[in-house]
C-alpha cells in the first residue's frame, strides 16, 4: 500500500534526521570546548610571553587567508560545504590541467609547474621561539574550524530532511482524506 | 672591604631602601588573592583591588572594563614607583637602574621591528612599547633594514650599544633574524649585568648573582625547550645561550644536542637546582608548565633577597614580584572574563 511505504520512508527520514540533530549536537559541544580551550591557551601564553607579545601588533590588518570554504553539490543536490588549505588543489583540478600541459608540449616550451609555495606559518608573527601553549591554541583553532564547516554541512541536511518531513506528511495526509 | 655595605649604604640609598621595601609590603596577599578569585565580573575585581594598594587606579577607565585597560594601568602604577627610584638615585644605584632598563629596551626594539615587518604605524607601536625601555631614538627604529642600519642610525647613542657586537652578522631582518636578534642582544645584556654586579661586589653582588645566573639558564632551557621542531638550528640555538649562568660551557653543550624534554631533563638532572624543576613540570595541558615552574622558582628568590640589607638587588627584586603580580592579577581577569574558571588558581602567590 502506498500509505504504508509512505510510513516507512517518513520512519527512516525521522530516524535520519534524530541522528543529524545528534551529531549537531555533539559537534556544537566539542567546538564550544575547542574555541574556550583556544581562548585559554592564548591567556597562557601571554602569561608566559608579555601580555603584548599576543595581539593585534603582531598581525598585519590585512592578511591572506590560509584556509578557504568551498561548496559542492552532492547527489542529492545538497551543497557541502569543505574546507581548503591555500596552495592545495582540489582533487578535481588536477586532470583537466595536465592535459593542457600536454597539448601544449609540442607547440610551445613546456611551462613549468608552479613550485608549491609553503604558505607562512601564522604562528611565526608571534617569533620563531613560540611556548607550547601558542602551538597548542593553533591547533584548537584548526580543530574548530573543521568542527564549524561540519556543522554548516549538517544544518544544510537537516534543513533538507525537515522539508522532506513535511512533504511527506502532508502527502500521508492527502492519502487518508483519500481514502476516507 | 668586608662590612663596608653596613657602613656606606645608606648614606646613599638608605632612603630608597626604606621606600622600597614599604612598597613591597603592598604586595597582594594571599587573602587579597582568595578575594580576587571569587570575583564574578571585572567590576567585582575592580572594587576588590580598591581596597588594596592600587586604590582607585582604574577610576579614569572607562566602561567597559577590558583586560588590557587594566594591565595598562598596572603597568603605569609600577613605572610611576620605578621612576621615583630611579630619579632619587645616585651611583652606583643609578647604573644599577639604568642596567635594569635595557631589557626592557631590547623588548620595545624587537617590537618596533616586528611591527615594521607587519607594515604597522608608527603611533600605534610606540604606544604599545614599555615605558620603562622608552628611548629617544625610538622612532626611528623602523626604517631600518639591517641590524648594522639599526646600529649606525639609531642605537649608537643608547645604553644598548655595547650588546650589539655579536648581533652584526645577519643580513635581512626578518621574523627568523628579529628572533635571533632579540635573544643575542639579551644575552649579552645579562652577560654585562651579571660582569656589573661581580664587580660591584659586597651584598649586592652575593645576591644578584645567583639571581641572574637563574634568569641565564632558564633563558637556555626555555629557548631550547621552544625550538623543538622549528627551523632553528642546534648550532643557532647554542649561541643564543648566555654563558654567565651555572650550567656552565659542558651543560649548555648538551643542552644544545637535545632534541626533546626527556633528553633536556636529562640534562638538568646533573644539577642540584634543576633537577626538582624539571621533574615538577606536568604532561601535556593538565600540569604545570616549564614557565610556571621557572616563576615559582624566580618569586621565591626574589622574596629572599629582601631577607639582606644594604643591597641594591631588592630594587630588581621588588620590581620583578610586581611584574609577577600583574601576571597574577590579568591571568585571573582573563579566567573571569571567558569564564573559565577551572584554572583561576594557577597564579603564584608572593607573601
Amino acid at each position: 500500500m502506498a500509505a504504508a511505504d509512505l510510513r516507512a520512508e517518513l520512519d527512516s527520514l525521522v530516524l535520519q534526521l534524530l541522528w543529524d540533530l545528534e551529531e549537531l549536537e555533539s559537534k556544537r559541544a566539542a567546538l564550544n570546548a575547542r574555541v574556550e580551550e583556544g581562548w585559554l591557551s592564548l591567556s597562557k601564553a601571554r602569561y608566559a610571553m608579555g601580555a603584548k607579545s599576543v595581539g593585534p601588533l603582531q598581525y598585519a590588518s590585512r592578511m591572506e587567508p590560509q584556509v578557504c570554504v568551498c561548496t559542492n553539490e552532492a547527489q542529492n543536490g545538497l551543497q557541502k560545504f569543505r574546507v581548503l588549505r591555500s596552495g592545495s588543489q582540489i582533487p578535481e583540478e588536477v586532470g583537466p590541467c595536465e592535459a593542457a600541459l600536454r597539448r601544449r608540449k609540442g607547440l610551445t616550451r613546456i611551462p613549468e609547474p608552479e613550485p608549491f609555495s609553503a604558505s607562512p606559518n601564522p604562528l611565526n608573527w608571534f617569533g620563531i621561539l613560540v611556548p607550547h601553549s601558542l602551538r597548542q591554541a593553533q591547533a584548537s583553532f584548526q580543530e574548530g574550524l573543521q568542527l564549524a564547516v561540519d556543522m554548516a554541512s549538517l544544518q544544510i541536511q537537516i534543513n533538507w530532511g525537515q522539508s522532506q518531513l513535511r512533504g511527506l506528511q502532508e502527502k500521508l495526509k492527502q492519502l487518508g482524506l483519500g481514502a476516507a | 672591604m668586608l662590612g663596608s655595605a653596613e657602613l656606606s649604604f645608606n648614606v646613599d640609598h638608605g632612603y630608597l631602601e626604606g621606600l622600597v621595601r614599604g612598597c613591597k609590603a603592598g604586595l597582594l596577599t594571599q587573602q587579597d588573592y582568595l578575594n580576587l578569585v571569587q570575583c564574578e565580573t571585572l567590576e567585582d575585581l575592580k572594587v576588590h583591588l580598591q581596597t588594596t594598594d592600587y586604590g582607585n587606579f582604574l577610576a579614569d577607565q572607562t566602561n567597559p572594563l577590558t583586560v588590557s585597560k587594566i594591565d595598562m594601568e598596572m603597568r603605569k602604577k609600577l613605572c610611576g614607583e620605578f621612576e621615583y627610584f630611579r630619579n632619587h638615585s645616585l651611583e652606583p644605584l643609578s647604573t644599577f637602574f639604568t642596567y635594569m632598563t635595557c631589557g626592557y629596551m631590547i623588548d620595545n626594539v624587537v617590537l618596533l621591528l616586528s611591527g615594521a615587518l607587519q607594515k604597522k604605524s608608527v603611533r600605534d607601536l610606540l604606544g604599545r612599547c614599555h615605558p620603562l625601555g622608552r628611548f629617544s631614538e625610538m622612532e626611528a627604529v623602523n626604517i631600518a633594514e639591517t641590524p648594522s642600519d639599526l646600529f649606525h642610525a639609531v642605537l649608537v647613542e643608547t645604553p644598548l650599544a655595547p650588546f650589539f657586537q655579536d648581533c652584526m652578522s645577519e643580513n635581512t631582518l626578518d621574523e627568523l633574524n628579529i628572533e635571533v636578534l632579540r635573544n643575542k642582544l639579551y644575552k649579552s645584556y645579562l652577560e654585562a649585568f651579571h660582569n656589573f654586579c661581580k664587580d660591584h661586589g659586597d651584598v649586592t653582588a652575593e645576591v644578584m648573582c645567583p639571581i641572574l645566573e637563574f634568569e641565564a639558564d632558564r633563558r637556555a632551557f626555555i629557548i631550547t625547550l621552544n625550538s623543538f621542531g622549528t627551523e632553528l638550528s642546534r648550532d643557532a640555538r647554542e649561541a643564543l645561550y648566555p654563558t654567565c649562568g651555572r650550567l656552565g660551557p659542558e651543560g649548555l653543550r648538551l643542552l644544545a644536542q637535545a632534541e626533546d624534554f626527556e633528553q633536556m631533563k636529562r640534562v638538568a638532572d646533573h644539577y642540584e637546582v634543576y633537577k626538582p624543576l624539571l621533574e615538577a613540570v606536568g604532561d601535556g595541558s593538565a600540569g604545570k608548565s616549564l614557565e610556571d615552574v621557572f616563576y615559582e622558582q624566580e618569586v621565591k628568590m626574589n622574596v629572599l633577597a629582601f631577607s639582606r640589607q644594604f643591597h641594591c638587588g631588592v630594587f630588581y627584586a621588588y620590581t620583578k614580584l610586581r611584574e609577577q603580580e600583574m601576571r597574577n592579577v590579568v591571568w585571573i581577569a582573563e579566567c573571569i572574563s571567558q569564564r573559565h574558571r577551572t584554572k583561576i588558581n594557577s597564579y603564584i602567590p608572593i607573601l
